[in-house]
């Protein structure tokens, strides 16, 4: 276990993921038109991309696994890698809510609760703060809504729940 | 009929608005280049949602004016605080700052605002006499040709992105596969839909690329606490003048190295996956190289910030003539400038410039119109950039992961691209987590319809596969395929393992085939001179070797790093 590095886990993962799509690649139905078939250019790719990780997965084997480069400061506990990627997380877990919510509440309000909930995230959530960052998500959010919606004439998503 | 063109083309661009969104576009992309950590490919990507409602030539001249802008407004932040704005700057600091800290921030800010200029100019230069040129050459490429050339921007992608040959191959890979969810361009097959009707109509390319590229970049910004809520900048000169005249008599008393920086620059530019990050540490090497008191360098000596600048600026005119003339992107910016292109239906080739002549000409312009603009916009916005870099970064990045959303949705009006976003943005940071370059991918999933379709034209022609080795092109962009795939481990062990020595020679030698093939089946003489003056390279670079009794030369090198 001792050769147990973040590549080898790394190229473990990319011959898994190729070995599912080529698995994958004999679902696509072959027509009998055309001289190349649909599935050929993936498998090909897949071909190269599974013999690539192999090659991958043997040099990070034999790899030192203190040669592996780390940031500095990185956790190797459960608690420490949360701690860690913290930042991050919030993002993606806030974006993802952003998402869901953009249906329901429409984009311009979406959007706004996500910039000032991650600024409020990211920078703290002193009163002065909190004030400034409705402001920066008011401002930045409401400005760009206004410039697709009147300037590019583009119809951005409205909200069930709130009609826009 | 080129007059006439290059009229209209005038006519597209001459007027207020595009004047008006360029002077936009010149201005964001020089406060993006500004801040540290945002890079210019990010600027040109989150502008592109902006163009979609645009007319072709206005939307292209838009991201030409952010693009130069970008270029050039890492230096102020690189010079003035000591942190480069962009990677394309990195070079630029190391001589722009000691000299702005020895008391003349406004000679160093004006040799690097002029170089810049003098680099895009004369780069400009060479993309209006070289793309039609190379279109020209393009003409003779069949699909087989065209497949092997994607290959080939892949492979040297990969090589020059990073450290590792093989992470940048496999995200190549990774890129190419990404292109093959949805139906097939070819017949209409779903592929890899899994049922699903978000992924049956395939990803988005553009969503692809915002996720990939901006929105990883971003959470990558503001991994770290501490850094996120500190200013981009704390330090640094703040009160500076411009010195145009001192400037220009400096760098017009160094022709030969702001002309041998530029070329450095636009041939860079040309090169697949080379950039302004890599042209301008090649510049500065060489300039001190050249230079008769390599010693100044690093002390705040003025070619230390000519030859970057200069070099830096001309690599997008590089970029464009292999855009124009063969509708391979040579960077990521290059590669979104093809998306904008996309988007509006235009598929660039090497019939681009004759069949799209006013859009290919307002190109042009835009692009020489965009350097003057610079020019004038750097003095005016001095304190604008220094404000900039005082900006927290989690601000920033809050602010443009929602504009993101928006940008993203506009495209194509359907929320499944916003999950696009999301997901390759997760993937996009994992990936640069892991070390894998993000560059190879994104020319992937670029150029991966692209290959497909002319891998398919191939076979229908003939399901005969000599062709890739027989036809001079293909050979070609194989035989540098190869040798660009090995070019890494050249590097590593240049200086240290004998059969470096035979790299270039044998690299010569390989080429002269495919050369000499060109030459016979097209009777071209010229091109058979091209041959014999390869061979012959080949051949006095091994007698000089054997000559030297196979002797390795201790190789001070230089890490050549994704931007």
């Amino acid at each position: 276990m001792a050769r147990m590095n973040r590549d080898v886990y790394a190229a473990i993962f990319l011959l898994v993921f190729t070995g599912v799509m080529f698995w994958a690649s004999f679902d696509i139905r072959e027509p009998d038109y055309g001289v190349l078939p649909p599935s050929v250019w993936p498998r090909v790719i897949l071909g190269v991309l599974g013999l690539l990780s192999f090659v991958f997965l043997v040099h990070a084997l034999r790899q030192d696994p203190d040669a592996i480069e780390r940031a500095d400061g990185e956790p190797t506990t459960l608690g420490g890698w949360i701690a860690y990627w913290r930042n991050p997380i919030v993002c993606f877990i806030l974006f993802t809510g952003y998402l869901t919510l953009i249906p329901l509440i429409g984009m311009l309000s979406a959007g706004i609760l996500f910039v000032f909930s991650l600024l409020t995230a990211l920078g703290g959530w002193q009163p002065r703060q909190l004030f400034l960052h409705a402001c920066i998500a008011g401002v930045a959010v409401g400005g760009m809504w206004s410039i697709f919606t009147f300037g590019l004439n583009v119809l951005l998503p409205t909200g069930e729940w709130t009609g826009f | 009929m080129i007059i006439e063109n290059v009229g209209l083309a005038f006519g597209e661009i001459l007027n207020v608005t595009t004047l008006m969104l360029m002077l936009v576009g010149v201005a964001a992309g020089l406060i993006a280049g500004a801040i540290p950590g945002f890079t210019i490919a990010m600027a040109v990507v989150l502008t592109l949602p902006f163009t979609f409602s645009m007319p072709a030539t206005q939307g292209l001249a838009t991201m030409i004016a952010v693009l130069v802008g970008g270029l050039s407004g890492g230096l102020m932040a690189g010079i003035l605080t000591g942190i480069p704005g962009t990677p394309s700057s990195v070079a630029t600091t190391f001589d722009g700052f000691p000299m702005a800290r020895g008391g003349k921030p406004g000679l160093a800010l004006g040799l690097g605002v002029w170089s810049s200029f003098f680099g895009g100019i004369i780069s400009a230069v060479l993309l209006v006499t070289l793309a039609p040129q190379l279109a020209k050459v393009g003409l003779e490429f069949q699909p087989w040709d065209f497949f092997m050339l994607v290959m080939f921007a892949l492979t040297i992608t990969a090589s020059l992105s990073g450290k590792h040959l093989i992470k940048g191959l496999i995200a190549g890979a990774l890129g190419l596969f990404v292109r093959t969810v949805g139906e097939d361009e070819a017949v209409g097959m779903p592929r890899f839909d899994f049922g699903s009707e978000m992924l049956l109509s395939g990803f988005d390319f553009i969503a692809v690329l915002i996720g990939l590229f901006a929105f990883s970049q971003l959470l990558n910004d503001v991994r770290d606490p501490v850094l996120a809520r500190k200013s981009l900048s704390e330090k640094g000169t703040i009160q500076a003048r411009i010195e145009h005249w001192a400037a220009v008599k400096e760098i017009m008393g160094r022709k030969l190295l702001l002309l041998r920086s530029s070329l450095i620059g636009t041939f860079t530019g040309i090169l697949p996956g080379a950039g302004g990050s890599v042209a301008n540490i090649l510049a500065y090497d060489q300039a001190r190289k050249a230079s008769k008191e390599p010693e100044r360098f690093g002390k705040g000596t003025p070619e230390g910030i000519i030859a970057p600048e200069s070099s830096n600026n001309a690599t997008e005119g590089g970029a464009l003539i292999i855009l124009m003339a063969l509708g391979i992107p040579g960077d990521v910016t290059a590669a979104v400038m093809l998306g904008a292109l996309l988007i509006h239906d235009i598929i660039p080739s090497p019939t681009f410039i004759a069949e799209e002549p006013v859009l290919a000409y307002s190109i042009f312009i835009s692009f020489f119109l965009a350097n003057f603009i610079m020019l004038g916009m750097q003095s005016g916005m001095l304190r604008v950039f220094i404000l900039v870099t005082k900006i927290r970064m989690y601000m920033l990045a809050s602010v443009i992961l929602g504009f993101c959303g928006i940008g993203v949705f506009a495209l194509n009006n359907v929320d499944t691209d916003l999950w696009t976003l999301l997901w390759f943005g997760i993937l996009g940071f994992i990936m640069r987590h892991f070390g894998f370059p993000l560059a190879p991918m994104i020319l992937g999933v670029v150029l991966g319809n692209y290959a497909e379709l002319n891998l398919s034209r191939a076979m229908a022609i003939t399901t005969d596969i000599s062709p890739f080795f027989t036809r001079p092109w293909s050979l070609f962009f194989m035989i540098i395929a190869v040798f660009s795939a090995m070019f890494p481990w050249f590097q590593a062990v240049r200086g240290k393992s004998k059969w470096t020595l035979f790299y270039l020679p044998a690299a010569c030698f390989a080429l002269t085939l495919p050369l000499a093939m060109m030459a016979v089946q097209n009777d071209s003489l010229p091109r058979g001179v091209i041959a014999v003056i390869v061979a012959a390279f080949g051949a006095y670079t091994l007698w000089k070797r054997a000559k030297g009794g196979w002797k390795l030369d201790a190789y001070d090198g230089h890490d050549l790093k994704e931007g």
